[in-house]
């Protein structure tokens, strides 16, 4: 059957097209998607277009284009924040499921597109909606994009800070430099030296950007559990998610031994203990 | 040219930027006023002993920076790679005489979370700000956010926790749980604000000179794209059409600024671009930042005010070498530049050997002996690598601090045993006690 | 018969006078600048679209009409400073600097007209900053003398863009509205500047060309005619390249869906229009209503556009809207005719 005898009858629904061949879209080049992808992105539609923000963010669009004109990426991807706000505009399922794929990693997330839109939509928000409902359904392509983050994840969620010194690891920032880890090799210093040698006590370690208490650490975890952010991380990395569960629960341990060694001493405490007085 | 009376023309227009349609920009700390009157939040107040220093806003708004009694609010990257930005900055407090306090009690504000990999949503983010805010206010002490990326996502999420009621209630029964309760800060201020305040304190207390100093400027996106109207704006600062941070320091310390055609883009960091997709951002900060800054401007150095953007342009140079590109443009933030030129230590303070491109000429022209203090430096290293205890800028926290975010009259929260009472005594001064 | 108050000397407000004067009836021209012509005059429009008949042509006929015409007493340097009723009519206070006059006048006419919006708040575009970013008024002084040079330097510019669209359909700004005049008249100044001097390569940066009606002649045979070149999408930022001594324009072809950066030797920008201080002035002092874009509306606008719903009161020209040069001299016309009824029964 011509594809030109299929255009009158676009109301067909998703059975009807799996069932003719070939689909109009698929001349496009795209992919063709199995059924369980297609009920995926069906959902995943529908929840798009159901969460309170999509009308708060996307209000209209006069393609003027400013938006990409600032845009980082529209320089080095295939991306361009005006195609994002269509799709999240007038896209179908369809759409909205290719643009997760690769696009919205694309994005940089530096608001220039916002601060540009003579509309006042928030692209970059809505892109935001866009990645949160692809980790929460653990698309395939977004595991596989957030799979190198497990380290910063685990940082994040368990002290709330993203990066700490020795994760900036020579081999793995080659194209940084010699001096990417602070010590040129001649010194001769221990990363562990280097990080004394700054003159601010909680930046004096290596493991974290610097030192979290644990009841901060655990408020913060409190936080994730409350807001869902926790069950969100299950569908994207269940394993990773559980061993969070028990470094938490670990810390949870310390906390309550500490309060036991030093009850005597918090009962007398008034005020912050640190303060500098100029 | 603009005139000053022109300028200022301009700046009264762009207060009544929406004439006649009425969809004027909300003013968020006038809801949050009528907010705190209906005992639905709490207002951390900046009081005279903050010290503030007024400043205008985009639209003309006055914007009060608070100089003294501030708590830090550090940048979990800032600190992993550029350690001497909150050091340098922590170190002009000390010899302007401003207390602080930099405690373990902080998270950062964990938008990376949601920029970097969307792991994350907005409810958590208010919760997360809601939660250092309320520590902040606690403590008696006034936060300064020293990352762009977290004064933008706190300047949101006060908008998001003022303009939404349903978020507000989540976050605060959250906070309650952990003993907390929603504070929101009169003003967020970014520690750029802070700088440019001080101004006439750093100035006067310049050793070394600027003039012959080229400084190009990269505007953090998130310091002015996000809530655009909350950032700080002077008519002596590209008339008024352009962030007074951090050009303002520059200026007032005689530096050259120079203009290039890629000013308003972003450095490149992009979040998860940084760590994962190297190649973009390293593209981009050389071919659209670092060399229109050398080829356009000649400058001898890129000043910025936010830590991705200092490791994105500093880190991102040294692979240009395979290219023939070795610019080398040292990167700095604007508090290191102002800290040098008052005289600070370049690598006890200013902690210049973490940075990729090196500042030695940078040091040479500003008058620094900089082989003199690298050597004062090597030999400190030995010293600390001997078990000399190091130097610090602040008296160092208790052991107890590694477990207890304490303060007056605070119940500690049974962690992991369910809800404990919302603290009943706000600290002395500060403020009054929710309904 | 007391005269009628026309409050405006540009095109609607010329057009109001001579009509009255015509249908027999006195007409009483206040302006608050020191010479009529409105914005045309004071900007030295060059030709007009989409005819390119001279704007002193234009002009000079309506002002023929007035200037020493017995019937109409011209008060320039004046403006009213209050207003109540009088009988049927109305008592006004007309203020020049050193005067204050009262006078009963039969109805008033409010042709108080527009402002070009001041570009420099759209400070993306460095106008003010950026001596070569032009405002396209000012533009129109220069092709009006023949004198297309970048102030700058005095230099023949190579390659001139115009923007479209600055102030207009933006919300950061707050005018939301298609100012209908910024697309013929950038394409007329494209196709005079090309005519003149067809070494001066010209580019029109749109979103929309909304060269309306029967203008649209105008936008074809800029192309091919005049080689004028278009590319759809608006520019983002003006910024300075090669030291100081080029401007560049960012923007996207939407078109071919990519971002565009292009030096120029010259940027003009299309200003919209938006309500002029007068009408602001006049929507006070007679209590009117303004609509949500702060022009004044006319009580049933698609049945009497020239009726402001005040017995007495009538309203022409832009000072309900963005109009061409004719519409508000149809308005002026339209509303003599309505104001000469009222006052004459």
């Amino acid at each position: 059957m011509s594809v030109v005898a299929h255009l009158p009858h676009r109301t067909l629904s998703l059975a009807d097209e799996e069932a003719s061949s070939p689909p109009a879209m698929e001349l496009t080049g795209r992919r063709r998607m199995s059924a369980a992808e297609r009920s995926l992105a069906e959902t995943i539609y529908q929840e798009f277009r159901a969460d309170p923000r999509h009308e708060e963010f996307v209000l209209g669009c006069l393609n003027c284009g400013e938006c990409t004109t600032g845009c980082p990426a529209a320089r080095f991807y295939d991306f361009s924040p005006r195609e994002m706000l269509q799709i999240a505009a007038n896209g179908d399922a369809t759409t909205l499921w290719d643009a997760l794929q690769e696009k919205i990693w694309s994005c940089c997330q530096c608001y220039t597109c916002n601060m540009r839109c003579r509309f006042g939509n928030d692209i970059a928000g809505i892109i935001s909606v866009m990645r949160e409902l692809s980790v929460r359904h653990g698309v395939e392509s977004t595991r596989r994009t957030l799979a190198p983050f497990g380290r910063s994840l685990t940082l994040l969620m368990t002290v709330g800070t993203q990066v700490s010194s020795d994760m900036i690891q020579p081999d793995f920032f080659r194209d940084w430099g010699p001096f990417a880890t602070g010590s040129d090799k001649a010194w001769d210093v221990s990363p562990e030296i280097m990080r004394k040698a700054i003159p601010i006590d909680v930046l004096q370690t290596t493991r974290s950007a610097w030192e979290v208490s644990v009841q901060t650490s655990l408020e913060l975890f409190r936080i994730y559990e409350e807001t869902g952010v926790l069950d969100m991380l299950r569908g994207l990395d269940p394993d990773l998610t559980e061993m969070l569960v028990d470094i938490i629960e670990e810390r949870r341990e310390e906390f309550r031994e500490a309060r036991e060694t030093h009850r005597a001493r918090l009962e007398t405490m008034r005020g912050p203990v640190a303060t500098f007085q100029g | 040219m603009l005139s000053a009376s022109e300028i200022r023309k301009v700046m009264e227009e762009r207060t009544q930027h929406q004439k006649g349609t009425g969809k004027k920009v909300v003013d968020v700390r006038e809801e949050m006023e009528r907010l705190e009157e209906k005992g639905e939040l709490l207002i951390h107040r900046i009081r005279p002993e903050n010290r503030p220093v007024p400043m205008q806003t985009l639209f003309g708004w006055t914007k009060r920076i608070p100089t003294d009694r501030l708590w830090h609010h550090k940048s979990c990257g800032q600190c992993g790679n550029i350690p001497g930005y909150p050091s340098a900055l922590l170190w002009i407090m000390n010899e302007t005489g401003r207390t602080y306090l930099n405690e373990p009690h902080q998270t950062s504000c964990t938008a990376w979370n949601y920029h970097g990999t969307a792991t994350s949503n907005p409810v958590a983010l208010a919760a997360v700000a809601a939660r250092n805010f309320h520590r902040a206010y606690e403590t008696d002490h006034f936060p300064l956010i020293h990352c762009g990326t977290s004064f933008g996502d706190y300047k949101e999420m006060r908008k998001l926790l003022v303009e939404n009621a349903d978020v507000r209630h989540k976050v605060r029964a959250i906070l309650r749980k952990m003993g907390r309760d929603l504070v929101l800060p009169e003003e967020i201020v970014h520690y750029s604000e802070w700088v440019q305040a001080m101004a006439p304190e750093i100035v006067a207390r310049k050793k070394f000179d600027l003039g012959p100093v080229v400084a190009t400027v990269h505007e953090p996106c998130h310091y002015y794209k996000m809530i655009p109207e909350d950032a700080i704006y002077d008519d002596r600062v590209y008339g008024g059409q352009r962030p007074a941070v951090p050009t303002g320091i520059l200026l007032a310390l005689g530096a050259r600024v120079a203009d290039y055609s890629t000013w308003y883009d972003c450095c490149g960091f992009g979040f998860r671009h940084i760590l994962s997709e190297r190649e973009f951002s390293r593209s981009f900060a050389n071919l659209r930042k670092i060399r229109p800054m050398v080829e356009e401007a000649h400058a001898d150095v890129a000043i910025t005010s936010d830590t991705g953007c200092v490791t994105t342009l500093d880190k991102s140079q040294w692979i240009g070498k395979a290219h023939g590109q070795a610019y080398m443009l040292p990167v700095l933030a604007d508090v290191q530049l102002a800290a040098l030129a008052m005289g600070a230590h370049p690598y006890k303070i200013v902690q210049v050997h973490w940075h990729a491109a090196p500042v030695d000429r940078l040091l040479e022209k500003m008058g620094i002996d900089g082989a003199a203090a690298k050597a004062e430096f090597l030999e400190y290293l030995q010293a600390l690598k001997s078990g000399r205890a190091p130097e610090l800028l602040h008296t160092p926290h208790e052991e107890i601090e590694q477990y207890f975010a304490i303060n007056k009259g605070q119940v500690l929260p049974e962690e992991g045993t369910g809800a404990s009472p919302p603290t009943t005594e706000p600290p002395a001064g500060v403020g009054r006690a929710l309904p | 018969m007391n005269p009628v108050l026309v409050l405006g000397g540009g095109p609607a407000g010329l057009s109001a006078a001579a009509e009255l004067a015509s249908l027999g009836a006195p007409a009483l021209l206040v302006e608050k600048e020191n010479y009529l012509g409105g914005n045309p005059k004071r900007w030295h429009y060059s030709l007009l679209a989409p005819d390119l008949k001279p704007a002193e042509e234009v002009l000079g006929e309506l002002l023929r009409k007035v200037e020493g015409n017995p019937r109409v007493e011209t008060r320039l340097e004046t403006t009213v400073t209050q207003v109540e009723p009088a009988g049927k009519g109305f008592r006004v206070s007309l203020r020049t600097r050193e005067t204050l006059e009262t006078r009963e006048v039969g109805a008033c006419i409010l042709a108080t007209g527009f402002d070009h919006f001041d570009s420099r708040r759209k400070y993306e575009y460095g106008y003010g900053r950026y001596p070569d970013v032009l405002d396209f008024k000012e533009l129109e002084g220069m092709i009006h003398d023949d004198r297309i040079l970048r102030p700058s330097d005095g230099a023949v510019p190579k390659r001139i863009a115009w923007i479209l669209c600055v102030g207009s359909r933006d919300l950061q700004v707050g005018n939301t509205w298609c100012c209908r005049m910024g697309c013929a008249v950038s394409i007329k100044q494209a196709v005079e500047i090309r005519q003149k001097h067809p070494e001066i390569d010209a580019y029109v940066y749109y979103m929309d060309i909304r060269t309306y009606g029967l203008w649209e002649d105008l936008y074809w045979k800029s192309m091919q005619q005049y080689g004028v070149k278009f590319i759809r999408g608006r520019i983002g930022q003006i910024t300075m390249a090669e030291g100081g001594k080029r401007l560049v324009a960012t923007g996207e072809d939407t078109i071919l869906s990519r971002p565009t950066e292009v030096p120029f030797d010259m940027i003009v920008l299309a200003s919209g229009m938006e309500p002029g201080h007068g009408t602001q002035e006049a929507a006070k002092l007679f209590h009117l209503p303004v609509g949500p874009e702060g022009f004044l509306t006319p009580k049933v606008a698609d049945i009497n556009p020239v009726d402001s719903g005040i017995p007495g009161l009538y309203l022409a020209g832009a000072a309900t809207g963005p109009k061409a040069i004719p519409d508000s001299v149809t308005e002026g016309m339209g509303a003599a005719l309505r104001a000469f009824q009222y006052a004459r029964d």
